[in-house]
């Protein structure tokens, strides 16, 4: 039979031809969770460690120790910010995800010496009391602020964007907006909540200044006040967080994660985290604020290597949210109805946006809420803390760092082009910027004086 | 035993703004009735954060921020305010005796703020509760994204008026230039004008003769495709 061969098109492919068929049944864009699914972005897989040879001396991984200790706000606040190892978990609302996963996270994080974050939509009790060391999101929507959990916190986060969505503002679909979530950020029942992408009360940077002295005023000048950009105009927008007062500046590149964002700009905003770490580190080089202005990267972190990649490119710290999911249980091979229900499957699902996670993470149902056991879950986060931990351990040690923090952009090499043109690393086999004896050669004059003979 | 001092006076020119805040802070716990706050001179964030019972009087201007993120607090402000007089406070009772830049009570979730003159743009955003009351005019996107709480305007308000609220009312007294994507007009009931006339009468405020009543009808409060005209221009 002519033209029987199914011929796929690249132009036209599959999931293309799903996205639109679904815009066409939904009448918007689409609205789903988890991060970017693009399969092109270029990160840290892309760099390779160079450990200790002949011309540095590794250390020995069971005596020797490596310190794994950041504090953000030393010298510059009353209370700084002591993390047991460069990893703090990031901001996560109470909405998009429930108090058992808060209350799991917590219990971990503290375990492992380490920070949680309340994300959007205030402070939740259970999140207080599990986390020892708690930072407070102050966001455009302001839901649940007041000056009494401000002054409960262990840090205060002014968040002007996030790596998954920057330049919009948050959603919370109705199925989430529970009587809880409702009245916490004293929203209507059920209401497809969207809140703002500009903070009510400042605009630019000046104003943000001000804006950062008010914290520190309501704070008593106690705790480090963090300013958050998603991963943009990362240069210019860390000076100016720097200028504005900020003790640690959060850069969230654009695999950052989201409970619920619309699709598209998922994967066509923002820029990817390995080149969002470079421009930032650079800026803060660049006036002189390195040292005292703590960065702290994420988007897409999910194991030692990338951590303490993101460090030796200037990192000091970095945050993990949605492997922290991924480690309380999220996309596991349980309940797999409920996942085909939703129309996907285990280690492929995005549907925290619909509130009917299976596994009973991001969803306010009390039902799939149960399926969550918080001590069980902590167990296993600060497993999974721990390991990356030493992971970042191993590369340091490796290196010849006895310190996490100290490994710098001399410890890669880079394994493509467009990472050394991002990062600045060399390319592997070109150690430094000096070429191979032959590079010198007249090759065709070799060519042309072999024939002749 | 010395007794507590009933009122203070502090001299802005001889403290800075952190020892200023600290020794209102300071002097609510320690049960002090009322400071009186000499040469403002428009400074920024005076009395932040101030969560004990006491009564503020700024002899003057203030800047950015004044009264906010406080509770249980009372403020007069014998001047104008800046950006956010006001912003997020929880409880208590504010009065500027002229008018107050942007942001004015910027996410309040309780409380009262009286503002004698006109207020600018973003008057009441993301309003949280509490009524808020502006004797002249507002600027634009006044009340956007306001989610509960009152706000009462006795002149005209700028465009995008309400725009995309969740919840709560908006009175004005004046012109509308434009209202917001899901806020609409509906009739004003005599017990509410009533409660409003009295409310200012409180502040020796007259209420104009008659309100306009705004509310949010509804119609972003659940994306529905049908009504793709109203949501084209909030999503």
């Amino acid at each position: 039979m002519e033209n029987s061969t199914i011929r796929k098109s690249k132009v036209w492919s599959p999931e293309k031809i799903d996205e639109i068929q679904e815009k066409a049944e939904l009448g918007r864009y689409r609205i789903r969770g988890q991060a970017t699914k693009r399969q092109d972005l270029p990160s840290f897989d892309d760099l390779v460690f160079t450990p200790a040879g002949l011309s540095r001396v590794a250390l020995e991984g069971y005596r020797e120790k490596c310190d794994t200790q950041v504090v953000i706000g030393a010298g510059r606040v009353k209370r700084p910010l002591v993390l047991e190892t460069p990893i703090m978990v990031a901001g996560m609302s109470f909405g998009a995800i429930n108090s058992n996963a808060k209350k799991a996270l917590g219990i971990a994080a503290t375990r492992c010496g380490i920070s949680t974050c309340t994300g959007d939509g205030g402070m939740h009790p259970v999140e207080r009391e599990a986390s020892e060391k708690l930072v407070y999101q102050l966001l455009p929507s302001r839901y649940g602020l007041n000056p009494y959990d401000l002054k409960r916190a262990d840090a205060v986060e002014i968040v002007v964007s996030q790596g998954a969505k920057p330049g919009t503002g948050g959603t919370l679909l109705g199925q989430k907006v529970s009587e809880e979530v409702a009245n916490m950020r004293d929203l209507p029942l059920g209401v497809d909540q969207r809140s703002p992408c500009r903070h009510p009360d400042w605009m630019g940077p000046d104003d943000l200044g001000v804006k950062i002295d008010q914290v520190r005023i309501a704070t008593n000048y106690e705790v480090p006040v963090f300013i958050k950009i998603g991963a943009g105009r990362v240069y210019d927008d860390t000076k100016l967080a720097a200028k504005a007062g900020a003790d640690a500046i959060v850069i969230d590149g654009m695999e950052g994660g989201t409970a619920a964002s619309p699709e598209i700009q998922l994967d066509h905003t923002g820029i990817p985290t390995i080149a969002a770490v470079v421009e930032a580190a650079e800026a803060l080089h660049e006036i002189g604020m390195k040292d005292e202005i703590k960065l702290i990267i994420g988007g897409g972190i999910s194991n030692g290597a990338d951590a303490a990649k993101a460090i030796a490119l200037g990192a000091d710290v970095v945050y993990i949210g949605t492997a922290m999911l991924v480690a309380l249980n999220c996309n596991k091979s349980l309940y797999v109805e409920d996942y085909e229900a939703l129309g996907t499957v285990p280690s492929a699902c995005h549907h925290c946006h619909t509130g009917k996670c299976p596994v009973g993470i991001a969803t306010q149902d009390p039902a799939l809420m149960a399926r969550l056991n918080p001590e069980e879950a902590a167990d296993r986060v600060e497993n999974y803390i721990n390991s990356i931990t030493m992971e970042m351990q191993i590369f340091a040690r490796s290196c010849g760092k006895s310190k996490v923090t100290d490994l710098d952009p001399t410890d890669l090499r880079s394994l493509t082009m467009s990472a050394t043109m991002i990062t600045g690393v060399p390319i592997v086999g070109m150690g430094t910027t000096r070429k191979p004896y032959w590079a010198n050669y007249d090759h065709s004059t070799e060519m042309t004086e072999m024939a002749l003979r | 035993m010395e007794a507590v001092k009933a009122h203070m006076t502090i001299d802005c020119n001889e403290v800075s703004q952190k020892d200023l805040n600290k020794i209102i802070a300071d002097s609510a716990k320690q049960g002090i009735k009322e400071v009186l706050i000499k040469n403002p001179q428009a400074k920024h964030n005076l009395g932040v954060g101030i969560t004990d019972p006491i009564h503020i009087v700024y002899e003057g201007d203030v800047g950015y921020y004044a009264c906010s993120l406080s509770d249980h607090i009372s403020a007069v402000v014998h001047g104008t305010a800046g950006w956010a007089i006001g912003e997020n406070l929880m409880n208590g009772e504010i009065v500027v005796e002229g008018n107050a830049a942007s942001s004015t009570a910027a996410s309040m979730r309780g409380g009262t703020v009286v503002v004698k003159g006109s207020s600018g743009a973003r008057t009441g955003i993301g309003l949280k509760g509490g009524t808020l009351i502006v004797g002249g005019n507002v600027g634009y996107m006044t009340g956007f994204m306001m989610q509960k709480g009152r706000m009462i305007i006795c002149g005209n308000a700028g465009k995008a008026l309400g725009d995309s609220m969740y919840a709560g009312t908006i009175y004005v007294a004046g012109d509308i230039a434009e209202l917001g994507n899901g806020a609409e007009i509906v009739e004003l009931p005599a017990e509410e004008y009533e409660e409003i006339r009295s409310t200012m009468e409180g502040y020796g405020m007259k209420a104009p003769a008659s309100f306009k009543k705004i509310v949010c009808n509804g119609m972003l409060h659940n994306f529905n495709k049908k009504e793709f005209g109203v949501w084209k221009t909030v999503l």
